[in-house]
Parts: C-alpha cells; structure tokens; sequence
C-alpha cells in the first residue's frame, strides 16, 4: 500500500477545504447551480435520482483495512448502511445529503482517501489488475506507475476541463486483466532489452460508440511515461470535439483524424516537452516504490500445506476451483470474495461486511485489499495453510460464492433503480439471471462466462465486453435488453491468442444477436444461448467466447429466435445498431 | 464591497481593467487611440497597419483557435513591442482548451508578456489557470475578485512540475 507523504496528505486536505467553500458557495447561493455542477462532478458527486451519488476513489484498486473499516462507518453514518463498488475500482454511496458531503470527505482524508476526479470531463481515476503486485504471471509491478499517474493526473491544472471524461488503465502481467484495450489510454508494461517501457493504446473505449484502442507505441520508455501522456492529452485537449458530447471522446478524434496524424501530431508536442521537468527519474520512482508498504511474505512455506486435506469438502472445493487465483509466493493465494450473490445488486457491500472483511484481510493477510473492476474485493496475500479456514469465516457471511469467472459473477451498473441516465434498470435483471441460474453444478459445467450488463448505453456495466452483454434501451417509455454476444476485455481465446491478438490488446467488441427483448424474457434468451453452447462446444475445455470465435453468432442468433417462448412478444424493431 | 468595476487580477492585486474588445465587422483597425483588444485574426489579417500603431494593442485568442500552423517564432518577432498583452477567451470555463493554449504561448511560443484570462473566469479556476501561465485574470461578474485572490493560495503543494506554482505567478 501506498503511505501518503506530507505533500500528498495536504494537497488532499486542501481539496477538501476547496470542496467545503464550493458547497457552502453554493447553499448560500453565491455559486450558481452551472457553476457549482462541474465543480462538484470534479468531486465525485452527481445528483441522482433520490438524493446526491458520492463516489470515492480507490486507486488502482488498492484498499487497507483502515480505509474499508471508514468505507464501513461512512455507509453507517451518512448513508443507509451500504456501499457499491463500480465497474473502474470506486466505491459509490447513493444516499448521501449535499450539505454532509464535505465532512465525509473529511473523514475520507483521514485515511489518505478521497473522491478527487471521480467524476467530470478530467482524467479519472486509474485502473489496474485486480492483482497487481501479486500476481504470478506479472512482468511489471504496475502499482508504482499508477501511483506515478495517479500524482501526475491529480489536479492537472491542464487538463481538467477536456471534451469529455479521459480513463487510463495499466497492466503489467502477461495476461491482460485491466483491459487495456478499451481505455481512453491503455498502457502495457513490457520488460525489453533497452528496460521497462510501456506499448500505449489510445482510443479504446465502451459506451455508443465502442472500439478497441489503436497501439500508437510500440515502446515508450518508463521515463518519458508522463511525458508521452502529456503530449497525448495535450492534443485531445486541443483537437477533441466540443460540440457534441457523443463525439467527444478521445476514440473519436483519433478515428477522424485518423491513428496516424494523432501519433504524428502526439510527437511534436513530445518533442516539445519530453526532456522537460516531467521526465521521470529514477530517484522519483524508488521514492514512491519507498512509499509502498510492501507485504513480508514468509518465503520458507511449502507450496501444499493443507489444502490437500479439504478436498473431499464438495462446495470447498469448487471455491478453490474459482474464487482462489495464483499468488508470485510459494505457498501464498490470492482469495477473491464474491459480491455476486443471488439477490443482492452485483458489487454491493454492507457495512458489516466491510468490518468483517477488514478484519480478515488482517488475520489472513497484510491488511490489504484489491478492488476487482469486476466488482468484487480481493484478499491479495493469503496463506495456503489458511485457506480452508478463511473460506468457512466467508461462506458465513455470504461472501463465499464460488463464481468468479462463471455466469453468476455478473457485471453490472447500478441502472435505472438508482441512476437517472439509465434507459431500464439492471439489478432486477440481474437477479432473474442469478435465480435461474441457481444449480451450481450446472454453473460450473457452463465454465468461463463473462456476463456483463448495463442500464443504457454509457456503458458502465461494460455489457460491450462481456461474452454475454445486456443492454437496456428506452422504447417509446419501454424497457428493452440488447443482447450482444463474442465480446471480450483481452485476449480470452488463448488457443489463438497468437502475437497479433497481444498487439491490439485482444479486447473484442460484442456483437448484437438481433432484436431486443422485454425484461422477463432475459433469463430465457440466456439459458438458449447456454444450451446451444453446450450443444456445439467440442469439449469441457471449449468456452463459450471460443464458441462464439469458432462459429460466429449465427447458430445462437438462430436457436434464440426460433424459440417459441421468445418469439412470440417481440414486436419491437431495434433501433440500436447507428450507435 | 468591491466594485462590480474593479474584477482584473494583475500582479497580485486587483485593478480597474479599461481595455475595451473592437469590433471589426465595421472597420478593419481600431481608432487611433488607446486600450483597444483586438482579435488574433484581425490582429493577423493586419499586421503591417498594427506595427505602425501609435499606442499597443491586446490580442485576443478565442479558445477554437488552431496555434499549431504558426512557426515557432512567430512572436519572437519586433512587432511584439506593440503588443500589451495576449488574452484568451474563456467562453465557458469547462472549456479547457485556454490552458493548452496558454502553455503553448508561454513554453512553445515564448511569450514572456502578460497574459490574461477572460470570458467564464471563476474563483475555482483562477489557480489551474495561474499553473498553466496566466498572470492576469478578468474574474468573471458575480464571483468575488477578492475571493478569487484568495484562491491562488488554495493549494500550496502541486505534483505537476513542469507548471508554475500560483505564489510565483502572482509576483
């Protein structure tokens, strides 16, 4: 974990001191209600559709104990008692009262956290592996360079009012689990013979108009990283389109002007400032790796220990089978907690569950914790030995389930229920999924699903890279679900995962099956497109995205239409497909 | 109270700002006499007739403007001895495209003179805008230019360092 120098402390204490004037500008009425909207997106918080929507940071997904115990009392104290983590590592609390904001913002400084560019046309908060620094097949510890871009993109007094929101995400294993490749900038490290460097995607992105990021780098050394993101955003700055808020996104302008005049235009303010003052040094990386608790792995544990003697244990076994991942230290595991049980919104945790988990993440760890951007918490560094004991103190309090990677591991918005840009709402969806889904045996026969949803075409449930992805519509005052089916966030088909897959990233963009369907068809549509995978996979071994690569979407597309269930109240003719 | 009057922020302290935008729809040059800003492309469209100008013109650059065709020196030049000081518009604060602009002028560009904000300027943006080079700034009616002073003390640490701190920009 990263420890707040004096700096970092008083720069967060003084945002909040900012904020308080804003918001009491603002009561008083000396702000007017333009002037306070931006100012106050800039800081997380959006008005919604029953009271303000605080979102708080986690950067790169990084979460100690203290933080998510404040997480705990903040829930407590000025909301109802729960939290709900989002799709790009933050933590949102939906019934917050304006006039408190700032004293929980206070409260948020305590513990070195803060919802600075959560929200607004700015460079938002960072995003990385949900194992990073601990995973097995890393190359590059990515947590030292978010926290480089993390200080770098604070406050940037450039670039805080660009044409539209700016997200960057970084990786740094050899399995992409940032998704780099929908980003407004995705950064690959790389370890080469001339050192580290980063390859570097612009223009990646979900929401109307979804695209995979174009490599316009190949290798940009570690010290010229901010450098390089300087000139990039410099020339959004300048170039992206102000007058259409659809349109102004960075994908676009790289698409209009086309990959190679951005590089090109990219280069010549490089030029301009890549041996300026914000060259990265070497003294400047090893004083933030400094910064950096690192964990004191105990390197004399056997690689075995006990999980040996709980196998015969059925629902153990399948947890160990999903929800425990590979750890760089022998002996060590990584354990994700699932926040997808059936009946609760995916990515919502109450109160006591962050008091427990916190405790956990002590006993059975270094009081660490990541954030998943698929919306689930991770005890990063736990012993092996402990693992049966952690799974039974979690399957307790319902944060056992064993689906991470499989179908009821849902990714989603909070949609219509709480948001007021959402065309239909997601989480009732969401649990109509999880309900006919119930027979575990048979989820883990269906194997690596990702199934993503969001309530409209912002996206935020990534629904674009989900191998499944449900997205709701607005017909004529109706809902309607989109189904699109072959997305992907990286390069999921490993049996073709050859070089030119890595190059671009290997993120795919889901394509839509056909006409949309009404919200109590949902659960049927997906239990179609289930059977004809299981019907049409060669072995166990073949998922369901390398079905849909192998195949193409016409025999599901076909099978769900001629479904008599399904083909009857379909009378609407989409309309999506221009966006 | 401060006078609705007196908004220019300049070396730190706040003046009455008697510079006046021409209008060249019905001449080409402004009168011959003093305090007159003028547009970067009248400005351009002009420039043998502003050199031989008895008193100093502003220019002002609106926030579309493209800089980047310019050559590198192209204010390096004498004719800059006419020149007051270069102002860019702000026509809503939430467009940010001043401050790229402004780093341009001041690191690309090398204007050294005064520079000065206008349009939407508010107390919450005076100090990103004092970061990126401006040192005057015509606060915008209704937000207060003695609370818009205070603000280039909002923060006084700053990660960003090829970008000035607020304390030595208002010097």
């Amino acid at each position: 974990m990263y420890i707040y120098s004096e700096v970092d402390q008083r720069l967060v204490e003084q945002r909040v001191a900012q904020f308080k004037d804003q918001t009491q500008r603002f009561l008083n009425g000396s702000l007017s209600d333009d002037d306070f909207r931006v100012l106050r997106l800039q800081n997380g918080l959006y008005i919604q559709r029953h009271a303000p929507m605080l979102r708080v940071a986690i950067p790169y997904g990084m979460l100690v104990s203290e933080q998510l115990r404040t997480l705990a009392y903040i829930a407590r104290r000025w909301d109802k008692g729960y939290g709900h983590f989002s799709t790009r590592q933050n933590i949102q609390f939906n019934w917050p009262v304006l006039k408190d904001v700032p004293e929980i913002l206070a409260k948020l400084a305590t513990v070195q956290m803060h919802a600075i560019q959560t929200s607004g046309n700015c460079i938002r908060n960072t995003t990385t592996d949900h194992f990073a620094g601990v995973a097995s097949d890393e190359i590059v510890n990515p947590l030292i360079w978010c926290e480089i871009i993390r200080q770098w993109s604070m406050l940037h007094p450039e670039f805080a009012f660009l044409p539209r929101k700016f997200k960057i995400a970084v990786s740094g294993a050899v399995k992409d689990r940032a998704a780099v490749g929908v980003h407004d900038i995705g950064l690959q490290a790389v370890r080469e013979s001339k050192g580290v460097g980063f390859k570097i995607w612009v223009g990646g992105g979900l929401g109307r108009t979804p695209i995979v990021g174009k490599l316009i780098n190949p290798f940009v050394p570690w010290s010229d990283l901010l450098t390089y993101l300087q000139a990039i955003l410099r020339v959004y700055n300048l170039h992206g389109r102000r007058d259409n808020k659809y349109k102004a996104r960075i994908k676009i302008l790289v698409k209009d002007i086309t990959p190679e005049v951005f590089t090109q235009q990219v280069n010549q303010q490089w030029d301009l400032i890549k041996n300026g003052p914000d060259k990265v040094t070497l003294e400047q990386v090893q004083e933030i790796s400094n910064r950096f608790s690192w964990p004191q792995y105990d390197c004399s544990l056997s690689d075995y220990d006990s999980i040996k003697n709980c196998k015969e244990n059925q629902k153990f076994n399948r947890w160990l089978r999903t929800n425990v991942h590979s750890h760089k230290v022998q002996g060590y595991a990584s354990v994700t907690v699932s926040l997808k049980v059936s009946g609760v919104p995916p990515g919502d945790i109450t109160a006591d569950q962050m008091d427990a988990l916190a405790d956990m993440s002590e006993k059975y760890g270094f009081g660490e914790l990541r954030v998943s951007h698929e919306q689930n918490l991770i005890l990063a560094d736990v012993e092996k030995r402990n693992l049966y004991l952690l799974w039974q103190e979690l399957d307790l309090l319902n944060l056992a389930t064993p689906n991470i990677g499989l179908i009821t591991n849902i990714i989603s918005c909070p949609g219509g229920d709480y948001c007021s840009l959402a065309n239909a709402v997601s989480i009732p969806v969401a649990a109509a999924i999880q309900q006919r889904f119930d027979d575990l045996d048979f989820v883990h026969e269906i194997g690596e699903l990702d199934l993503n949803l969001s309530g409209c075409v912002n996206a935020c449930g990534h629904h674009h890279i989900g191998h499944i992805g449900i997205l709701g519509v607005d017909k004529a005052g109706e809902e309607w679900y989109q189904i699109t089916i072959g997305g992907r966030q990286s390069g999921a088909n490993q049996k073709n995962n050859s070089n030119k897959d890595f190059s671009s990233g290997g993120a795919a963009i889901g394509r839509v099956i056909g006409p949309s369907f009404a919200r109590d068809q949902i659960p049927q549509v997906i239990s179609v497109l289930i059977k004809t995978y299981i019907r049409l996979r060669d072995s166990d071994e073949e998922r369901f995205i390398d079905v849909v690569d192998r195949l193409g979407i016409e025999p599901f597309k076909s099978d769900v239409y001629s479904d008599p269930t399904l083909t009857q109240p379909i009378k609407h003719k989409e309309v999506i497909g221009g966006q | 109270m401060v006078s609705n009057h007196v908004r220019l922020i300049k070396n730190g302290r706040l003046e009455l700002d008697i510079w006046r935008l021409f209008d060249a729809t019905t001449q080409s040059i402004p009168p011959h006499d003093s305090h007159w800003i003028v547009k970067f492309d009248t400005w351009k469209q002009n420039i043998d007739e502003f050199q031989l100008a008895k008193y100093p013109i502003a220019i002002l650059i609106s926030s579309d403007s493209d800089l980047s065709n310019l050559p590198n020196e192209f204010l390096h030049d004498d004719l800059l001895l006419g020149i007051e000081f270069i102002a860019i518009d702000f026509p809503n604060y939430t467009d940010g495209r001043g401050y790229s602009l402004a780093q341009l002028l001041r690191n690309q560009y090398g204007w050294r003179g005064e520079l000065r904000a206008m349009g939407d300027v508010l107390i919450d943006t005076i100090h990103y805008l004092a970061r990126c080079g401006f040192d005057s700034f015509l606060v915008k009616q209704g937000h207060d230019p003695k609370l818009a002073l205070k603000a280039f003390e909002a923060f006084t640490v700053h990660y960003q360092r090829s970008y000035l701190k607020p304390e030595l920009a208002s010097e």
